[in-house]
């Protein structure tokens, strides 16, 4: 097949980042969609043609992402987020306006063929909620006025500027605020190098090449109580420390930039407004554990930081703090971006690795751990983005010092996108260890309208949900583990008195469903079972023998799937039905006192 | 190996003592103890997908999966405890939550695991409210169809396909609870259609066209049997009602195919109910053949092979026999020909050298045969010639499952492209035909090639002087000093090298070890050996003629030039297979007898077709092409036709009665062997193995030769591939239907090698 040359020169760029070719599969296909606008024979036939694959392991790739499509969209893919963040504040609502207003359903196309419609999971635009994106470009703090006048320069083929910068990520610094890995954010031009290098750029990484040993380096970062910033919050310097130092085989470093957690959108302005630093930090890491080669995996929907990267990688390969002999050091590294196809569970270490061998987004069988079998069955350190992100800093103020900035076992600062019924939603970096009441009333300006709180989300919907009685804590690892939840990811979301918390649940369990891969029994069956159990519950068909049952269903899965992602479909729901057991009772008898009483009264 | 270090761990409180690495599954397995599982498959990649195998272990916070987690010294594991129950138990309601519970009318109700699993360890009521997922079901292929809601996403169908039958055919479609299996083109399957993934199905999810909605398991009786195909002898497992093979699958994996079958083993069973299927004696009147009674066409047959005998001489009398008949029949027919009909003039269709293969090891023969086990257990396997993948598909199977498991190294010397190759360490690919002289090149380093050839010969050859205990295996193009030079060349590589000669069809190996040869006797003694002759002469009450008689070839050369006045076939087809100068090769002949199952090029010109039964419909034994003898069993019965040994055995009778020889004494197929294993080097088989269903290697120890080289084009393949299997192929209606029969010829060409691999 004759490929546009553009395409094609595309194609053996990405064929060249990887030692294996089957790699290059997921992006390939991503970018002939984007010009063809699907995936029909005979692209395919050519992409499997050049990587040497077989039909069946391109179309069983393909099938697993959730953006890749066979058959044509509209010109214009709206996509409606209606996950937690953006449900809170209308999203159900601006989903039914834009479908009134098209005429078309879910992933259904405008006879036109201009627009086409899909009611999405979380896209990380969690603090300008609520949000869509018409093809990869983000427009947040919607309402339907405004997406009217967004359609409607659309159709006339105008494109309207989307969001300049991630929502919520510029705002006056508050005093409560500690600045270590944002405090560029703001700054004009920040993204490019030499802005970078006027603010303390890559000196941590001529400090970590000329003056410490790798040992060192993973001395200092764990020193630095540094603790992953994805959700899991294992202490970074430990990590590096698994990576075995006598192998002949290569090793890689791996930032996880595939940010899926709903409510969580922290990995967007770090990429967006300082990607040297996440460069910068990758390099660190590579030298740390002797890798010479990396990889940032974006999800999908963020290609506008893919290109941010890509831009900011040239520049780093211009100026010699990537490639070879970095800083006349004798240090090698590599670093290219890979881009997901949306698939929360790509998130997954193990499952991350799997899509960025071009397959689908399977996660392993542990041990062994990645440390010592990850990509390419190599050595491999992943690191959230944010984690790495906060490696120069550690580096520069040395680890002790950073640590300081938190508490005993938590070190530092972290980056909290705070969203939902709050006055001012936005990504604020506290230290660790901040009160999460000071954090809602002080940071995010207490409850919108002068509401009541009701329930918190800590750090992204796998968390169990804390009630308003339980936010005199310490937002940190240890504190809300003793509390029965977990730090996450740093999604902080707020509801508030009016919120339905079955509708809560089953919009979470939704997510779950659509995100589970389908590799084992209990997540694949549980997920989809309760979402429909939650689904009849809310619209008021529920019996009362349901509510034990969604505990227990939910219990069932916990601890036994293969990866946590069941875990993290169970722990929710399981806090939601105990904590807020009285509002399953009230739908019992008709009632749901949050809807719209027109809504309920549409219910069969 | 050297005594390894043994771990201890306790399961259910009693120690256990295993070898490192062991995973708990098996462990408990070997201790008779069920753990539950789905997706565990012993020989496939680890899943731990099903989650109902989860164990508890003592330090371990979660339950584990025991499919995946390896016995350590001191672990601690519990199999029984409530918590362990009780999963299992969730697991079950959560795989019956979309699950058709269809089981009366599903093609697995009584034979599928989940339905065991679900009566074991399951709930008795049903908690799901919810509306279950639909799907329609798809015809992937006529011979397999895929049931999507009966399935519960094992991945053993997509594992089997891909790390078994290196096809990956089958991938996984959409995601999360919407995920099914696909096929490699939209709805339909372009593959080997080995079936695998039907027998590999744990539950009714994917089914055979060939049985699918036709019968209940229990209403079934089933019957072992060596498939009647190609030569690798695998068991398949003959599902009969009312006197019909509905089925033929891999039930009990005890043969020397473990769970392997190929298409031709699993569906080429129907020719046995073709509608062209002779069931009555014919008999030519005025030209035209004409359906007799048994009486008549037996009587005819004596009656003018006796005339012919006395009008011209014995000699004019010529045997062909069949890669088809069991070993008994063939030990009968070689006393048919040579006493009752006193020529040597006695061959068949040679798809391998055998001859040569035996000449060359001599004695050594006994301690130097490969079994099919062998194959698979071998550090190294030396493949010369001959397409695997297609004619010797449980060969091919053992091969990539060695290397799979246990990092097997293949080296293969080719002419032809093979899929195999993508198994192996070295592939030399030569010109077709110049097989033999790369096999020189190894053993003298004679003959010239292109420098890259040599340079990887010499590589190859580099490789192997680095390897022990090598199996060596060779196809038809490696005949008599060839042969030779192999085996004085391999010979000497480190360890025990053993070998296998690769031939085409069921019993084509025993063909040759009951002397179905113009110079040969049963276990390879030569004619011309006098004392060998005095011994079986004796044994069969007669005199066995001196003078090496005439081969197939010879035969039809004779029959043409008139000088062969009657020609006896059992089970061939020689007019198809050996195509000569002339148009016509039996013009000279007086008569034609022929033994067949169906009006073949042969049986069309026949003055008498007696009809036969096929190996599926009769008792006696088989040996594959690496010596294993097994027995075949009667599954049904042959509605008119009789086996072959019941047609020489009562002819026997009739010329002796014309005064032709002594009539044959052995009644059943059973004494026959027991003579055979008292009297055919290398067939003191044990019968204790044989009735248990097992296989014994014959080995014979023939006196060496020292020059053997088979006359100039007795040794040829008929390079079956997978969906053709000689004449009888053409019968089997199943095998051709699939679109992959009709493309041939398929994986030969590099064309259709490039969709096998797209
Ligand atoms: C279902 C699932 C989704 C995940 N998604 C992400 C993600 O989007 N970003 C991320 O950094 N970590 C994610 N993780 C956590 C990663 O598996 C891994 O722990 C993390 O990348 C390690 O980096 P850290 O130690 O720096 O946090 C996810 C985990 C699970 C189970
Ligand atoms: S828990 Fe199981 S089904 Fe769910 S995402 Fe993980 S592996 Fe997939
Ligand atoms: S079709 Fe059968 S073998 Fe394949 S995944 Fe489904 S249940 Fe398992
Ligand atoms: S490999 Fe040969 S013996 Fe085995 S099933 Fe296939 S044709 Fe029959
Ligand atoms: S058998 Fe262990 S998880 Fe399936």
């Amino acid at each position: 097949m004759e490929l546009p040359p553009h395409l094609d020169e595309k194609f053996r760029e990405l064929m060249g980042r990887y030692p294996v070719k089957r790699s290059a599969l997921v992006p390939m296909m991503l970018y002939a969609q984007d010009h063809f606008g699907f995936l029909g024979d005979e692209i395919l036939e050519e992409i499997a043609t050049r990587l040497d694959l077989n039909k069946i392991e391109v179309e069983e790739t393909l099938a697993y992402y959730s953006m890749l499509r066979r058959k044509p969209a509209g010109r214009y893919h709206i996509q409606v987020c209606t996950n937690i963040s953006c449900m809170l504040r209308g999203g159900h609502e601006l989903y039914a306006h834009v479908q009134k207003r098209l005429g078309i359903g879910h992933k259904e196309v405008s006879p036109s063929g201009t627009f086409s419609l899909e009611e999405v999971e979380c896209i990380g635009a969690c603090t300008g909620a609520p949000s869509l994106q018409v093809n990869y470009d983000f427009y947040e703090n919607l309402d339907p006025d405004k997406v009217d006048a967004l359609l409607e320069q659309l159709e006339q083929g105008k494109k309207p500027q989307p969001v300049p910068v991630t929502s919520g990520s510029l705002h006056e610094r508050l005093p409560a605020e500690t600045l270590v890995i944002s405090k560029r954010f703001g700054i004009r031009d920040s993204r490019r190098m030499d802005v970078y290098l006027a603010h303390e750029g890559y000196q941590a990484l001529e400090k970590a090449l000329k003056q410490m040993t790798p040992d060192q380096i993973i001395e200092e970062v764990k020193k630095s109580n540094l603790r992953g910033r994805g959700g899991a919050g294992f202490p970074a310097g430990m990590k590096w420390s698994f990576v075995p130092k006598e192998t002949n085989k290569p090793k890689y470093i791996l930032a996880n930039a595939d940010e899926s957690e709903p409510g969580t959108c922290k990995d967007r302005p770090l990429m967006e407004m300082d990607p040297h630093q996440l460069i910068e930090g990758i390099v660190i890491a590579g030298r740390a554990v002797s890798a010479n080669q990396g990889y940032i995996y974006i999800r999908g929907e963020y290609r506008y930081l893919i290109d941010i990267m890509d831009q900011a990688i040239a520049e780093a390969y211009g100026r010699g703090y990537l490639g070879k002999d970095i800083l006349s050091s004798g240090f090698d590294f590599e670093l290219s971006t890979h881009t997901g196809a949306g698939a929360y569970e790509c998130g997954e270490e193990s499952a991350l690795m799997e899509s960025l061998e071009g397959k689908r987004g399977y996660p392993r069988i542990k041990p062994p751990f990645p440390a010592v079998v990850g990509l390419y069955h190599c050595p491999t350190v992943i690191n959230n983005a944010e984690t790495l992100s906060t490696v120069p800093a550690v580096i520069r103020m040395g680890g002790e010092a950073y640590a300081n900035l938190g508490t005993p076992r938590n070190g530092g600062t972290r980056l909290y996108s705070i969203s939902g019924h709050v006055n001012r939603p936005g990504i604020y970096e506290l230290p660790l260890g901040f009160p999460l009441r000071r954090l809602i009333e002080e940071v995010a300006g207490g409850i919108r309208g002068g509401k009541k709180l009701k329930a918190v989300i800590p750090g992204g919907s796998s968390c169990p949900l804390l009630s308003a009685e339980e936010i005199d804590l310490p937002m940190d690892f240890d504190s809300l583990a003793k509390a029965g939840s977990m730090l996450g990811s740093g999604g902080t979301v707020i509801m508030d008195e009016d919120t339905c918390m079955v509708d809560v649940a089953r919009r979470i369990m939704h997510f779950y469903a659509h995100e589970s891969c389908g590799w084992c029994i209990p997540c694949r069956e549980g997920t989809s079972w309760l979402r429909k159990m939650l689904d009849r519950f809310h619209e008021g068909e529920g019996r009362a023998e349901d509510i034990p049952l969604i505990d227990e269903l939910a219990k069932n899965m916990l601890g036994r799937t293969f990866c946590p992602l069941g875990d993290a479909a169970a722990l929710p729901t399981i806090s939601i039905v105990q904590k807020w057991r009285n509002e399953f009772e009230d739908h019992l008898r008709g009632k749901c006192s949050y809807q719209a009483a027109d809504a309920l009264a549409a219910a069969p | 190996m050297a005594d390894q270090k043994q771990i201890t761990f306790t399961l259910d409180g009693r120690p256990v003592r295993t070898s490192p690495g062991t995973l708990v599954i098996e462990a408990a397995k070997s201790q008779g103890i069920e753990v539950p599982s789905f997706c565990y498959y012993p020989g496939l990649a680890l899943q731990a997908a099903c989650r109902m195998c989860l164990v508890e272990v003592e330090k371990m916070p979660k339950l584990q999966t025991a499919c995946t987690l390896v016995a350590t010294e001191g672990m601690v594991v519990r199999t029984m405890t409530d918590q362990v129950r009780k999963a299992r138990k969730d697991m079950i309601e959560f795989l019956l939550s979309n699950h058709p519970l269809d089981c009366p009318v599903c093609d697995k109700g009584g034979e599928c695991e989940l339905q065991d699993m679900t009566f074991r360890y399951g709930l008795d009521k049903t908690r799901f409210a919810e509306e279950k997922l639909h799907h329609p079901e798809e015809k992937w292929s006529p011979l397999v169809y895929y049931d999507a809601p009966r399935c519960i996403l094992c991945f053993r169908c997509v594992r089997v396909c891909d790390e078994g039958m290196d096809t990956k055919a089958l991938g996984v479609g959409s995601r999360g609870v919407h995920s099914v299996i696909l096929p490699n083109k939209p709805g339909e399957l372009a593959c080997e259609e080995c079936g695998m993934c039907i027998d590999i199905c744990p539950v009714g999810a994917l089914t055979s066209g060939t049985y699918r909605y036709h019968t209940r398991p229990w209403e079934m009786t089933y019957v072992a049997d060596p498939c009647t195909h190609c030569s690798n002898g695998c068991k398949t497992t003959l599902s009969v009602r009312n006197n019909e093979i509905l089925r033929a699958n891999n039930r009990d994996h005890s043969g020397v195919n473990g769970e392997f079958l190929c298409a031709k083993g699993r569906f080429g069973f129907d020719f046995a109910t073709h509608p062209e299927r002779i069931r009555a004696p014919l008999v030519r009147r005025n030209g035209k053949l004409a359906p007799a009674s048994w009486e008549e066409a037996l009587e005819e047959v004596a009656r003018r092979l006796k005339q012919v005998r006395d009008a011209h001489r014995a000699e004019t009398i010529g045997v062909i026999g069949s890669n088809h008949t069991t070993n008994e029949e063939n030990y009968l027919l070689n006393r048919f020909a040579r006493i009752t009909l006193g020529t040597n003039n006695l061959d068949h269709h040679r798809t391998a050298d055998y001859v040569g293969l035996a000449a060359a090891l001599g004695p050594r023969m006994k301690d130097s045969l490969a079994t099919m086990a062998d194959v698979y257990q071998a550090p190294a396997v030396l493949l010369v010639a001959n397409e695997v993948s297609n004619q010797n598909p449980l060969v091919a199977w053992q091969i990539r499952a060695g290397v799979r498991h246990h990092g097997l190294r293949l080296y293969a010397i080719n002419g032809r492209p093979s899929k195999i190759h993508r198994q192996a360490k070295i592939a030399v690919e030569v010109s077709r035909g110049s097989e033999a002289r790369a096999v020189r090149w190894l053993a003298a380093e004679q003959g010239r090639w292109e420098a890259k050839t040599t340079e990887s010969l010499a590589a190859l050859k580099a490789a192997l002087g680095a390897e022990h205990d090598v199996v060596v295996l060779f196809g038809a193009e490696i005949q008599g000093s060839a042969i030779r030079d192999l085996v004085s060349w391999a010979g000497r590589l480190g360890g025990k090298t053993k070998f296998m000669a690769l031939g085409d069809y069921a019993n084509s190996r025993g063909a040759a070890d009951m002397g179905i040869l113009p110079d040969r006797l049963p276990g390879y003694a030569p004619l011309s050996d006098a004392a060998e002759r005095a011994r079986f002469g004796k044994l069969w009450g007669g005199e066995i003629p001196a003078a090496a008689g005439l081969t197939l070839r010879g035969m039809l050369d004779a029959a043409t030039q008139g000088k062969l006045k009657a020609l006896y076939v059992v089970g061939a087809n020689p007019l198809k297979g050996f195509p000569g100068p002339s148009a016509d090769r039996i013009a000279g002949l007086d008569l034609l007898v022929v033994e067949e199952m169906f009006l073949t090029e042969t049986a069309q010109r026949a003055d008498v077709v007696l009809p036969a039964a096929c190996s599926y419909e009769k008792e006696g034994s088989l040996t594959n092409t690496a010596g294993e003898v097994q027995l075949t069993h009667r599954a049904t019965d042959p509605q008119g036709p009789r086996s072959d040994f019941d047609l020489l055995r009562i002819l026997s009778h009739q010329l002796s009665l014309l005064g032709m020889g002594a009539p044959i004494r052995l009644r059943t197929p059973a004494a026959a062997l027991d003579e055979i294993r008292q009297n055919v080097s290398g067939y003191d088989v044990l019968p204790a193995t044989l009735l248990g269903g097992g296989a014994e290697l014959a080995a014979p120890a023939p006196r060496p030769v020292e020059s053997y080289e088979p006359p100039e084009g007795a040794v040829f393949s008929s390079n079956d591939y997978l969906f053709t299997s000689g004449t009888l192929g053409r019968y089997c209606s199943r095998l051709t239907s699939t679109n992959e029969a009709r493309e041939r010829p398929w994986s030969s060409s590099p064309s259709t090698q490039s969709w096998w691999h797209r």
